[in-house]
């Protein structure tokens, strides 16, 4: 990928972040929080998730 | 018996949203299937996928929060995956080309499909609000983006690896947030919904692509 391209993907991801920045803060301020066993469901999907996606690499 | 009628009034709404989101999001998965082929058919070059890249981001950002409460967002949702399909085709033609190039892509879509449906399914039954992950996605998202920025001058393979599984992560966290906030009547808007979902899948069946082919070049 020439440079060109590069910095191209790059301010366009720059902007993405400054696009996402008020829904980030907006979520991590006042969002709900969870409970321990909220994250312990949560952590335990996904959890299965990249135990799943490292079968698949492992058997391809 | 206000309550109840209200309460029967609010399910029936959050059915017709899931009903319409995952309609929408049938036909526009069907649609990037379609382009992408046509893309690796007409085997496009690597800017012709960038320049899609950028025009389905462009759509996303400037176009769709001005029509999606109108019937003309669905045609703006199906340019978007339209274009992300096209967006494909050069990374379908590297991978197809290599020797066990097929395997890896149906392996790629299949395993995004099981964490789809796998994900989807336990929201959907246990009903279950995640929206507490809201923070966390959101934070985690941020930090994926500068490591891609970081990574695009780096060009470090290990990086790449690790920004790859963590997109896969993050991306079925937002799965189980985006459904839990449709069972749950906190997303009313099936467009936004169908697209949030899309964009999951994409991102998740680019990065276990990519992840697979790592794996096999080793």
């Amino acid at each position: 990928m020439g440079m060109g391209w590069k910095i191209a993907m790059a301010v366009m991801m720059l902007f993405f972040l400054f696009r996402l920045w008020p829904t980030a803060k907006a979520w991590m301020e006042n969002g709900p929080k969870g409970s321990t066993s909220d994250w312990t469901t949560a952590a335990l999907l996904l959890g299965g998730v990249m135990l799943f996606v490292w079968v698949l690499t492992k058997i391809v | 018996m206000a309550i109840q009628t209200i309460d029967r009034a609010s399910e029936l709404t959050t059915n017709k949203v899931l009903r319409d989101t995952y309609r929408l999001l049938s036909l526009t998965l069907l649609f990037s299937a379609f382009t992408a082929g046509v893309s690796y058919f007409l085997r496009l070059p690597h800017a012709v996928s960038m320049v899609c890249t950028f025009g389905a981001m462009g759509l996303l950002w400037f176009v769709l929060p001005k029509f999606s409460n109108s019937a003309k967002g669905i045609w703006v949702v199906f340019a978007v995956t339209g274009l992300l399909g096209v967006g494909l085709g050069p990374m379908l033609n590297h991978y197809l080309a290599t020797a066990n190039g097929p395997t890896m892509v149906a392996t790629a879509l299949g395993g995004t499909g099981v964490i789809f449906f796998g994900l989807s399914a336990f929201a959907l039954v246990t009903k279950k609000d995640f929206s507490f992950m809201g923070g966390f996605l959101f934070a985690g998202f941020m930090v994926v983006i500068m490591a891609v920025i970081a990574n695009i001058f780096l060009s470090m393979p290990g990086l790449s690896i690790v920004i790859s599984a963590a997109i896969i992560l993050l991306m079925s966290g937002f799965i189980l947030f985006d459904t839990s906030r449709i069972v749950n009547g906190g997303e009313t808007n099936y467009i936004n919904a169908t697209v949030g979902l899309f964009l999951s899948l994409y991102n998740i069946f680019q990065s276990l692509l990519f992840l697979l082919g790592m794996s096999s070049d080793d």
